[in-house]
């Protein structure tokens, strides 16, 4: 596959990763196993594995996840393992659960491309998109442990004091409009760099949004993808927030609208497939002190239309250029009309 | 064989015979999108020759309906250009254009026109769209 598996296989990349764990641990011993690719997001790669080794005359196995940037993914333009790693490191002294980052190496010389290294949380990531992930969240809700989780984790992210945490790198928008006029550029800039003529939908979508951006000076860390299938649960709890690739500071109605669309559900009123919408309302109000403004989520719920449209445009185009092979990507070119045909219908034809 | 009912037939091959025999998840799925998009494709080409036509239809209707709407207050630059370029048959990039325009000029055009104006041209957009949807759906 272009890109998405390194051109000497799986064997000699095991046996990278081993080589350059035994410098960085300083444990010429390090062995690895249970090493796997798993297929998971449109984005980076992801393998886990264990490593074995002595420190001090004690052998210990520790879990591992690596990311690699094959680059050639959806958002490459936009995500950056560096910034994904400074993110995972501000966050581990804080509450936020998040995977320990231990090392990003940038130099395409180790790997081939640039990657990082985090702890391997335990847990399990049903996508909500398939049947027996539908199963998983169904249960869940049923059990009421995971729902309430799912709410204090985002109540977790809201409250989190993000300068103290070092996170202000990200870039703080403007007061008033400039943070929704910001995610409005930075997904147009996602779909100029397509080359692709956008559809006069889109065209006239991007004319609203940034006609009718809401003023606020709320600021948070902002997740970008809140939804099942975007964190680890383990024993009914959240046990990690994975996918830092659209975190942002802003306004945590970005967030907030996200969990209430039903873009993120399938067959059931539960929100991302597991909780209860006046619950999660009521809880996440009281966990952070906002009143959830749902003038500014309804916006953010279109802009999630032209972010959509941007994600499709720019992962058909992955394809369609040669770029990448997987036939996922050329499968949404025809996501696009779907996305358009709503954003119309949000638009009010 | 016409060219869609051959991509719908290795749609289905794909998805009857080859996809449920690869054993390996990924090409697994590989095989059931390339069955996917054959299908889509399928559908796009069968249904092209209608679409076009109608499309052409359309933004002639569109073009023709623009001039009394704008009315006979000066017209902004943009505007008018992409009035021109949809006049001259330049197709979806001019009604791109006079939507871009519109949205740009919305003050210089005032809220009646620019409303009337995009009212009309989102007609055009709602067709064109529902065309689409048809395979793309």
């Amino acid at each position: 596959m272009t890109g998405g598996q390194p051109s000497d296989g799986v064997a000699v990349m095991e046996e990278r990763i081993a080589a350059y764990l035994r410098e960085q641990l300083e444990a010429p011993d390090l062995a690895l196993s249970g090493v796997e690719r798993i297929a998971v997001g449109w984005s980076h790669e992801t393998w886990l594995f264990d490593a074995t080794f002595t420190r001090n005359g004690v052998t210990r196995t520790e879990g591992y996840c690596l990311r690699r940037d094959p680059g050639n993914a959806l958002l490459r333009e936009m995500s950056d393992l560096g910034t994904q790693f400074r993110v995972l490191r501000c966050l581990e002294p804080t509450a936020v659960p998040a995977p320990r980052g231990y090392f990003f190496e940038d130099d395409p010389a180790i790997l081939d491309a640039p990657f990082l290294v985090m702890e391997k949380v335990p847990g399990v990531c049903p996508s909500p998109w398939g049947r027996d992930g539908r199963r998983f969240y169904e249960e869940a809700a049923a059990r009421g442990e995971l729902p309430r989780a799912f709410t204090d984790a985002l109540v977790t992210l809201h409250t989190l004091d993000w300068e103290a945490a070092g996170l202000g790198f990200l870039g703080v928008p403007e007061p008033g409009t400039g943070f929704a006029l910001g995610e409005v550029a930075k997904w147009k800039r996602l779909i100029d760099a397509t080359g692709v003529e956008p559809d006069p939908i889109l065209v006239d979508l991007i004319g609203w949004l940034e006609a009718n951006a809401p003023a606020t000076d709320r600021r948070a860390l902002v997740h970008g993808a809140y939804r099942t299938g975007n964190f680890l649960c383990h024993e009914d709890k959240v046990s990690a927030l994975l996918d830092w690739e659209t975190e942002v500071i802003g306004d945590p109605m970005y967030d907030v609208a996200y969990v209430l669309s039903d873009l993120n559900r399938e067959g059931t009123e539960l929100l991302s497939n597991l909780v209860e919408r006046d619950e999660f309302i009521s809880r996440y109000e009281a966990g952070t002190g906002i009143e959830i403004d749902m003038n500014a989520c309804n916006y953010y719920q279109v802009l999630y239309g032209m972010r959509s449209a941007a994600f499709w445009m720019s992962a058909s185009g992955l394809y369609a250029d040669g770029r990448n092979t997987d036939l996922r990507l050329a499968r949404t070119a025809w996501s696009i009309p779907v996305v358009l045909d709503r954003a119309a219908r949000d638009l009010g034809y | 064989m016409a060219p869609d009912e051959l991509l719908a037939r290795l749609s289905s091959t794909l998805r009857h015979d080859i996809g449920p025999a690869v054993v390996e998840p990924f090409p697994k799925t590989q095989a059931f999108m390339a069955s996917v998009v054959l299908e889509k494709l399928s559908a796009q080409i069968r249904l092209a020759s209608a679409h076009a036509e109608a499309e052409a239809t359309d933004l002639v209707a569109l073009a023709a309906d623009l001039p009394p709407l704008l009315g006979t207050a000066p017209v902004p630059a943009a505007v008018a250009a992409a009035t021109d370029r949809l006049a001259a048959g330049d197709g979806v990039p001019a009604l791109s254009a006079l939507v871009a325009a519109l949205w740009a000029e919305r003050e210089a055009l005032g809220p009646e026109r620019f409303e009337a104006v995009l009212a009309r041209a989102r007609i055009t957009m709602r067709a064109r769209i529902d065309r689409q949807m048809e395979y793309a759906a």
